[in-house]
């Protein structure tokens, strides 16, 4: 390769910026549109910074999500959804790792075959499950409450499994050894199993926040109130009230997509391998 | 720490796992069974009671307002025949088939564009690849708010810079015969885990191979052809398989899309041509409280996905043996 020479990548620099480009450019439509004057925004010549209008001057102004914040409700649903993120990522995260721990490593009547039953409930669209969870919801008292956002979706089969495979790849001797020493199954989970899978505890942990600060379908069925909204769905909600005023749904977007993408910058590397670990193994 | 007085340890047990102290048996049981009850309560209230209640309910007129009574099949045959009672039901099936066959190829062709250059540069691949995958952790609600603004008739991004060209402006969304090409669009916006495996499965491509074949005296076109494409098929069959498993379903942007004006009237698009599936399901479900009718689609969509699911099985053994 290195006698392909740099001038014969410069066409694949340019393909690349082009793709790059196109992936982009709608975030800084959004970020630019959320930081104009709503008379800015509705021009014959589409700006990618927030401009005065007439003097084409710098204007940019912060009107916009103060008004989504206060008077469009998303101040509240932002809070809600780090409330949810806060609660439901880690409880998950334990539900999921004490029952992959298990799965892995302590041998008991049944097990396997219980491991079988459990992959073979997750080629059950969600959608089917969609209209009896709500039942079951309504059932323990949960619909339209934080807990029905929550416990719902509590356990994950996949990240199970995903935890099951790494757990199972862990040298066992690790763990004989601590228990000849007297260490109980709890005492090897918490001291050797969770501190040498940090990795993908990651992993896992990071797509489930992406995954649930982003949903939109289990909140939209589950809560009527506006005041439990989380940001995604008062995030449609305020597309559909104020479908004529880009300025605001754009500053909304924004809100919504800025603490996924800071945590993308600081994760990459870590969610880069976990997709294609995930995504070969399957 | 502890581990590495304990990692000293194995060469003494030469035999780990085997060995067990008398008595530790049936307490591991215990501590097995107490380990994944929490997962196992949430499997039988939140997965299997849900899946077995919607089989169920799809064989009644179950409303809402009154107690579910048994009518058999009937809803099944309703769904299927009567285009009275649900006259978009095939209207939604031909959206989501020509959904999945333009949205998935060109996912992937986007995917695969999008690897093959990434793995030929070693400076700045990796600010590409995260650029390149920035639309993927973005929530489906604020895709679709971004995009009605982008493909806005008047101020959109997108018919301005058609406009450089001379094309004149659409109205996307509101065109039925574009209405599937623009979320088609969409969706190859989205393609970064696609390209990130089959960025994987190009990285597993030994440099022997492609060396040899330069040697050899084969082209790019040659070596993309001869070794890139069957090297990468495992790749292209797995993500056209959970692609099309997934574009079946397509359902949030949909949604979003499609809500915007008049608040609950959601209606699947100018004469229903972005209608797909799964948003057909919902507007049964959730807007006409029709939950007998709804459990009966979600079973056929099951259905239907379980003989794809099949058939790549099929194809997979084949492919081995």
């Amino acid at each position: 390769m290195r006698t392909a020479g740099k001038a014969r990548l410069a066409p694949v620099y340019i393909a690349l910026v082009l793709l790059a480009a196109i992936s982009v450019i709608p975030f800084l439509w959004m970020l630019a549109t959320s930081f104009k004057h709503g008379s800015d925004v509705y021009t014959k010549v589409p700006s990618l910074l927030p401009l005065d209008r007439k003097t084409g001057e710098w204007s940019p102004t912060l009107e916009n999500y103060e008004h989504v914040l206060q008077v469009g409700g998303l101040g509240q649903a932002f809070l809600n959804s780090v409330w949810v993120c806060l609660i439901l990522v880690p409880g998950k995260l334990l539900v999921d790792a004490l029952a992959a721990y298990a799965f892995a490593r302590i041998p008991f009547p049944g097990r396997d075959k219980l491991f079988v039953v459990l992959l073979a409930g997750m080629m059950v669209p969600t959608i089917t499950l969609l209209v009896p969870r709500i039942h079951v919801t309504q059932a323990l008292g949960m619909f339209d409450s934080g807990w029905g956002l929550i416990l719902p979706n509590v356990a994950s089969v996949l990240d199970i499994f995903l935890l099951r495979q790494f757990f199972m790849s862990l040298p066992g001797e690790l763990e004989e050894a601590a228990r000849i020493d007297g260490a109980g199954r709890m005492q090897i989970f918490w001291r050797i199993i969770i501190p040498l899978s940090k990795p993908v505890l990651a992993v896992v942990t990071i797509t489930s926040f992406i995954f649930h600060w982003n949903d939109l379908v289990w909140p939209l069925v589950v809560l009527n109130d506006p005041e439990l909204y989380t940001l995604p769905l008062a995030l449609q909600q305020l597309a559909s009230s104020e479908s004529g005023r880009a300025y605001y749904i754009m500053a909304g977007a924004a809100l919504a997509v800025i603490p996924v993408i800071v945590v993308l910058l600081i994760f990459q590397r870590r969610i880069m391998q976990g997709i294609a670990f995930t995504g070969l193994k399957s | 720490m502890a581990s590495p007085v304990l990692a000293d340890k194995p060469a003494v047990t030469p035999l780990p796992g085997r060995r067990r102290r008398p008595g530790s048996g049936r307490r591991d049981h215990v501590i097995g069974w107490l380990l994944i009850a929490p997962a196992v309560i949430y499997f039988v209230i939140f997965l299997l009671y849900p899946a077995l209640a919607a089989l169920y309910y799809s064989f009644t007129d179950w409303n809402l307002r009154s107690a579910p009574n048994w009518v058999g099949p009937a809803n099944y045959f309703d769904l299927l025949f009567d285009d009275v009672r649900y006259p978009h039901f095939w209207k939604s099936i031909r959206v989501t088939l020509q959904y999945t066959l333009i949205a998935v190829p060109l996912t992937l062709v986007t995917a695969l564009a999008q690897a093959l250059l990434i793995n030929t540069i070693r400076r700045g691949s990796n600010l590409f690849r995260l650029l390149l995958f920035l639309p993927v952790v973005t929530a489906e609600a604020a895709v679709g708010a971004i995009w009605r603004w982008l493909y806005d008739p008047q101020y959109g991004l997108v018919n301005s810079f058609l406009g450089l060209f001379g094309i004149p402006g659409q109205n996307w969304l509101n065109t039925p015969e574009l209405v599937i090409p623009a979320l088609s669009f969409i969706a190859a916006w989205q393609c970064g885990i696609s390209m990130i495996i089959y960025l994987a499965g190009l990285k597993g491509i030994p440099d022997s191979i492609r060396e040899a074949a330069i040697i050899d005296g084969a082209g790019p076109v040659q070596r993309f052809r001869r070794i890139v494409v069957p090297m990468l098929r495992p790749t292209t069959f797995y993500l056209l398989v959970t692609g099309v498993i997934a574009a079946l379903q397509v359902f949030g942007l949909v949604y979003v899309i499609f809500s915007g004006g008049g608040g609950r009237s959601v209606t699947g698009g100018p004469e229903q041509s972005g209608l797909t599936y799964v948003l057909h399901l919902y507007l049964f479900a959730f807007r006409y409280d029709a939950m007998g009718a709804a459990c009966a689609m979600s079973f056929i969509l099951f259905l239907f996905i379980m003989i794809i699911t099949a058939l790549q099985f099929r194809f997979v053994k084949q492919e081995a043996s």
